[in-house]
């Protein structure tokens, strides 16, 4: 089954950049993937089209069975709840524990209380931050605030996770227990992509690599 | 494949509550959180939103006081006004505002004429009343209710007229100048005085001074609605990052506008409390003078306050605006923090 289908992608912004040009790939559901290129050759918009945070100026995106051109702006916050989505700079928010933080998802589906609090501590102890629930992230080293930005990217155990340079500031033993932790969630059957530019890494983890430049896909292999 | 994550939630929840009932649902069903519980959490996240707004309220005191004596004098002002014109309508219905025609008679007259004169109005069928003050009976008024009792000293006799005061059977302005000359063309009568020119002016003013009201209240509703929207304005700004990590993780605009909303629930709500408080303050204050004045002409008049009529519909007009004023901030400006 297609996890994300893009057809003749093309996504030019109003200054008349092309962030991407006539992009073609499959990601097939359970797979992992990683997406290099330097910065500015697309890899984040690429991404963006997928949350549905920008909309591809020609071609048709599909997540799953869903043709992202069809759907309408009120049904974009229900597409997002299905996917997890890891970034950079982690996007925690320091007015709230960490356990808050990784609650938030839930929150916003309408689960109890409850099961919640469950499904947090649940993925709090994926990410080995269990003890660490109460404090505020901000206490927390660069390392454990990524940890819980994937915490939160997983609670609500979506079949889609995507990252956006996950272990652009951690070094590289942390690195590597990052992209450990993607590659379990990929065992458990979750599709995960990866945008990165730490090609060391990449190529010791031996996975598909989808390569961009200059908003094309100029290379796509293991 | 794009439902299957739900699919999966689905069923970890129904294993994880055994209480639920587990009859096996298929089809579109099965991806959903249930009906029932998405109500029950709908209602639980208002709940919690009111609740966090208000905290929010609390966790900055002075802002949200100064924000809220606005908003209280805002409110106030037309409350109290209204109160006020309440008051004197209630005074002039208390008044006897029937056009009056009051006759003069002629001073020459006998006592027994005048008291025949006044029997033969009875009879006409244009009058719904005849009143005969007779000059003896003016002159004891005089000296009771004027100070110029002394004056009276420098005249032999009664210098005083009867008076007979008439109530017209139709209030018809055009009809009762005509009774008016008709009246006082009557040998016996000396003069004929319509008052009616003082009920018309008190009305007219009334009217004023009510819309008036009206324009002012207008003024500082909008004014509340300012107030309420450039403060939702500003808490907006200040958690820009919440709402653009919540909409990344899939809140729906009423998910993000909610908070903001409750924010000018209260503002609205508390603004109007201070405001029944001030206007309650306003005419306690003024209530004794008032007394006084309506004491001089009308006994037993009390002054009215806010009834509970009047303090509802002020609490719902506060909170109103404070929606209002939060409704067209939030519309503004959420649309402007968008991830991407």
């Amino acid at each position: 089954m297609t996890a994300i289908r893009f057809s003749n992608v093309g996504k030019r912004y109003p200054n008349g950049h092309d962030a991407l040009v006539g992009l073609n790939f499959t990601l097939e559901s359970g797979e992992l993937a990683f997406l290099t290129g330097h910065s500015g050759a697309g890899k984040s918009t690429l991404l963006k089209l997928i949350m549905l945070m920008e909309r591809p100026s020609r071609g048709g995106v599909w997540v799953g069975d869903r043709d992202l051109t069809k759907l309408p702006h009120k049904q974009i916050p229900f597409h997002r709840r299905e996917i997890g989505v890891v970034f950079q700079n982690h996007q925690l928010l320091f007015d709230r524990s960490v356990f808050d933080n990784v609650a938030l998802p839930l929150q916003i589906s309408g689960y109890d209380p409850a099961d919640a609090a469950r499904r947090v501590r649940a993925a709090l102890d994926k990410v080995g931050l269990l003890s660490r629930e109460k404090l505020n992230p901000i206490t927390l080293s660069s390392g454990e605030q990524q940890r819980v930005g994937i915490a939160r990217a997983i609670v609500h155990k979506p079949k889609l996770l995507l990252a956006d340079e996950p272990t652009g500031n951690l070094d590289p033993d942390l690195s590597e227990d990052i992209m450990h932790l993607f590659e379990q969630f990929n065992r458990i059957g979750t599709t995960v992509l990866i945008a990165s530019h730490d090609l060391s890494l990449i190529n010791r983890l031996r996975h598909r690599v989808l390569h961009l430049q200059g908003g094309r896909l100029v290379a796509d292999g293991y | 494949m794009a439902t299957e994550p739900r699919q999966h939630q689905g069923a970890s929840r129904r294993a994880e509550s055994p209480r639920r009932s587990d009859a096996p649902r298929r089809g579109a069903e099965q991806h959903r959180i249930g009906l029932a519980d998405r109500s029950r959490g709908w209602l639980r996240h208002h709940i919690e939103v009111a609740r966090q707004a208000l905290l929010r309220l609390w966790s900055t005191p002075l802002a949200s006081l100064m924000t809220l004596a606005v908003l209280a004098i805002a409110l106030a002002l037309p409350g109290f006004i209204f109160t006020a014109l309440k008051n004197v309508d209630q005074l002039t219905a208390g008044l006897d505002t029937d056009p009056h025609i009051s006759l003069y008679l002629d001073v020459s007259l006998s006592d027994e004429r005048i008291d025949s004169f006044s029997r033969e109005l009875l009879l006409r069928d244009d009058l719904a009343s005849v009143e005969l003050i007779s000059r003896d009976k003016g002159l004891e008024d005089f000296k009771a209710y004027t100070r110029f009792d002394d004056l009276l000293e420098f005249f032999d006799s009664n210098p005083l007229p009867a008076v007979i005061t008439l109530i017209p059977r139709h209030d018809d302005p055009a009809q009762l100048q005509v009774l008016q000359q008709k009246l006082a063309a009557l040998p016996e009568v000396e003069e004929a005085r319509l008052d009616l020119e003082w009920v018309r002016r008190l009305g007219a003013f009334m009217a004023l001074a009510e819309r008036s009201a009206w324009v002012l209240g207008g003024l500082l509703a909008l004014t509340v609605l300012l107030v309420v929207g450039n403060t939702v304005r500003m808490t907006i700004e200040s958690r820009r990052d919440e709402i653009l990590v919540s909409k990344m993780v899939g809140a729906t605009d009423a998910w993000v506008r909610r908070p903001f909303l409750y924010s000018g629930v209260w503002f609205g709500a508390f603004g109007a409390l201070l405001a029944w408080l001030l206007a309650q303050l306003a005419l306690a204050l003024i209530s004794e003078p008032v007394q006084a004045l309506a004491a001089l002409y009308l006994n037993g008049y009390v002054v009215q306050g806010l009834g509970p009529v009047e303090s509802l519909a002020l609490l719902l007009i506060g909170i109103l605006l404070g929606l209002g004023g939060a409704w067209l901030a939030v519309g503004r400006h959420l649309r402007d923090i968008e991830p991407g």
